[in-house]
């Protein structure tokens, strides 16, 4: 893997060129949050690309809360073309979520036309975490603070600008295209993998007081623990919710619904929430997950038992977004271990 | 450009029949031809109320027509049940696994179907009798609660009869008589006693409410069927149909893309199966 060094003032301009072909998004910082913004006309912006994640999952661009995905009866495609986006500052427990994504809309045979052409469109520019969040947990999981796989560009901060790594043809070319604007990266990685090894130490320690089981050792506890009181007692803050599913990077359930357009009407999709009453229930009100405990058991089923049995990964990535999402204070990691 | 899967078929309703009182089946011509297998189903949408989806209940070898047989049970069929000759429907599919045909081969067939449960075993029926010769023999076991729920009447009382009596056969119960009804009474499961089948070269299909799944599985493995060798066609909650929307999940399967015809014994581990 061939690296690079970008500078600061650098970084801008490269920044500044792309949003000519791309609808750049950075993480830009609002108290102690980050929300993407769209930047790019003048460079970064006061954007942060290192820190930790947004709040907004990565999803959000790929597969959006709402999306028109259909006009009845009509064979035109309703997938207009539109910019490309660039997302900046991804962090790699966004990338991963990529994983059960991927095996969900880009399943044969039928896969999705709309998340097929942004993820062949869109650019990715991730970036390492510089710190972790109080909920955060990836490494729990075995997912480091740094991005392994699945970004166009990554960006390492070192002191001055970034050591850049690329892992896709687009990426490559972009480096080719601007490659007056990197350095020699020698100088830099002694002091990367410093920077990762020393996070990735802290997170280690963060997490140790969470007391979740080995990583390999979860699935096998989750299975243990299903007919277990664990799942009523914990379901007793839920207030159902759903912020937990709308704000996970790997939940992918959606519900179809129908609006009106024009004359005619038009099929919308729309984020949908596992822990809602009517998730499973058929015509005629037969509802195989009637209680809030079997809803919430559901999420743990299909994070922890479910993709390790059909992609050999969590569906979870360590993002810690639900625990700080979840009005009833139900944390993740403590319900892990309690397995 | 990859297909738009969530895109519905337009089509015309040509007739609807009156099954029950609760029960209609509806004949449809899609503008564009959409080839079923018997056991897969469709999404049928009314635009701008709602979809929901229905296994066809007509001979797959009709190429441009289809009937889908639906109980009026919530919101989304009770707008169907709505519907009148001529209006304007949305199809898309078919999806999901359909009844493996060739392992029924040279076997002798036990169909099980309760209420609107025998609209897959309809198709299904008609699939087998298409091609009768390849099959050893069919025993078609069907239940409704009152004479006036059986639906398809004049083919369970009348017409499949004498398809060839040799081969094809029927036991039909209801759960309560009426004055006019001569036949058995009882649940759909006393008509799987005395069963005159080898049940080493069987298999079993079954169809209907939950609840009738569940004892007529019990009873198939009481009468000592295997679990390899009983089919359930499961209904779960199938919204995008194509394995997406997450709505079916069914242990580690999505009854829509694996389903809705599973063999019992690749589930029969999963909690939560009869609810």
């Amino acid at each position: 893997m061939d690296l690079y060094f970008i500078n600061k003032p650098n970084l801008d301009r490269l920044v500044k060129s792309l949003s000519k072909i791309y609808n750049i998004f950075a993480p830009v910082k609002s108290g102690n949050n980050r929300f993407y913004k769209k930047v790019g006309d003048e460079g970064l912006e006061g954007a942060t690309i290192g820190e930790i994640r947004t709040v907004e999952p990565i999803k959000s661009f790929y597969f959006p809360a709402r999306a028109r995905i259909a006009e009845y009866f009509s064979k035109e495609n309703s997938n207009k073309s539109e910019k490309p986006f660039a997302i900046m500052g991804a962090k790699s427990c966004d990338l991963v979520s990529f994983k059960v994504m991927d095996y969900v809309y880009a399943q044969e045979p039928f896969r999705d036309p709309f998340y097929m052409s942004k993820r062949e469109k869109h650019l990715i520019i991730s970036s390492d975490c510089t710190c972790y969040g109080e909920t955060c947990f990836c490494v729990a999981i075995g997912i480091m603070p740094y991005p392994a796989e699945g970004f166009d560009i990554n960006l390492s901060e070192v002191e001055g600008g970034y050591v850049a790594e690329c892992d896709s043809l687009k990426g490559e070319q972009i480096l080719k295209e601007y490659f007056k604007l990197f350095q020699a990266a020698e100088p830099y990685i002694g002091k990367r993998e410093a920077n990762r090894k020393r996070l990735k130490e802290d997170l280690l320690g963060h997490v140790k007081k969470s007391r979740i089981p080995q990583k390999d050792s979860i699935q096998k506890a989750f299975k243990s623990k299903f007919d277990s009181g664990l799942w009523e007692e914990t379901a007793k803050t839920c207030v159902e919710c759903g912020a937990c599913n709308m704000i996970c990077p790997a939940c992918h359930c959606f519900i179809l619904m129908d609006q009106k357009k024009d004359n005619g009407f038009e099929k919308l999709r729309m984020w949908d929430s596992c822990l809602l009453m009517h998730f499973a229930r058929v015509a005629g009100g037969a509802n195989p997950r009637k209680f809030l405990g079997q809803r919430l058991r559901n999420r743990f089923d299909k994070k922890f038992n479910f993709f390790p049995d059909t992609i050999g990964k969590f569906g979870c990535t360590g993002c810690g977004r639900c625990t700080e999402a979840c009005p009833g204070k139900i944390d993740i990691r403590e319900v892990l271990s309690k397995l | 450009m990859i297909e738009n899967p969530y895109l519905p078929i337009k089509t015309e309703v040509l007739d609807v029949i009156e099954e029950s009182s609760t029960i209609k089946t509806f004949r449809l011509k899609p503008e564009s031809l959409l080839h079923f297998k018997a056991g897969q189903f469709i999404e049928m949408s009314i635009p701008g109320k709602g979809e929901a989806p229905f296994t066809p209940s007509s001979s797959p070898y009709e190429k441009d027509k289809l009937e889908i047989t639906i109980m009026k049970a919530g919101r989304v069929t009770a707008m169907i049940h709505n519907l009148k000759k001529s209006d304007i429907v949305g199809l898309r599919g078919p999806y999901g696994k359909e009844y493996p045909l060739s392992e029924y081969e040279g076997k002798e067939i036990l169909l099980v179907g309760g209420g609107v449960g025998l609209a897959p075993l309809r198709a299904l029926f008609l699939a087998l009798t298409h091609d009768i010769e390849k099959y050893k023999s069919v025993l078609f076991c069907c239940g409704s609660r009152t004479p006036s729920d059986i639906i398809y009447k004049d083919c369970v009382l009348d017409k499949w009869q004498n398809l060839d009596k040799k081969r094809v056969k029927f036991r039909i119960t209801v759960d309560r008589k009426d004055d006019s009804w001569k036949g058995n009474v009882g649940l759909v499961t006393t008509t799987l006693d005395k069963l005159e089948i080898n049940l080493k070269n069987s298999v079993s299909i079954v169809c209907g409410p939950p609840i009738m799944m569940k004892f007529a599985t019990f009873k198939l493995l009481e009468v000592g069927y295997k679990p390899e060798q009983i089919y359930l066609s499961m209904e779960k909650n199938m919204s995008c149909g194509i394995g997406k929307c997450g709505h079916c999940r069914l242990g580690n399967f999505y009854a829509c893309k694996d389903g809705p015809v599973f063999r019992y014994d690749k589930i029969s581990y999963i909690h939560e199966i009869w609810d």
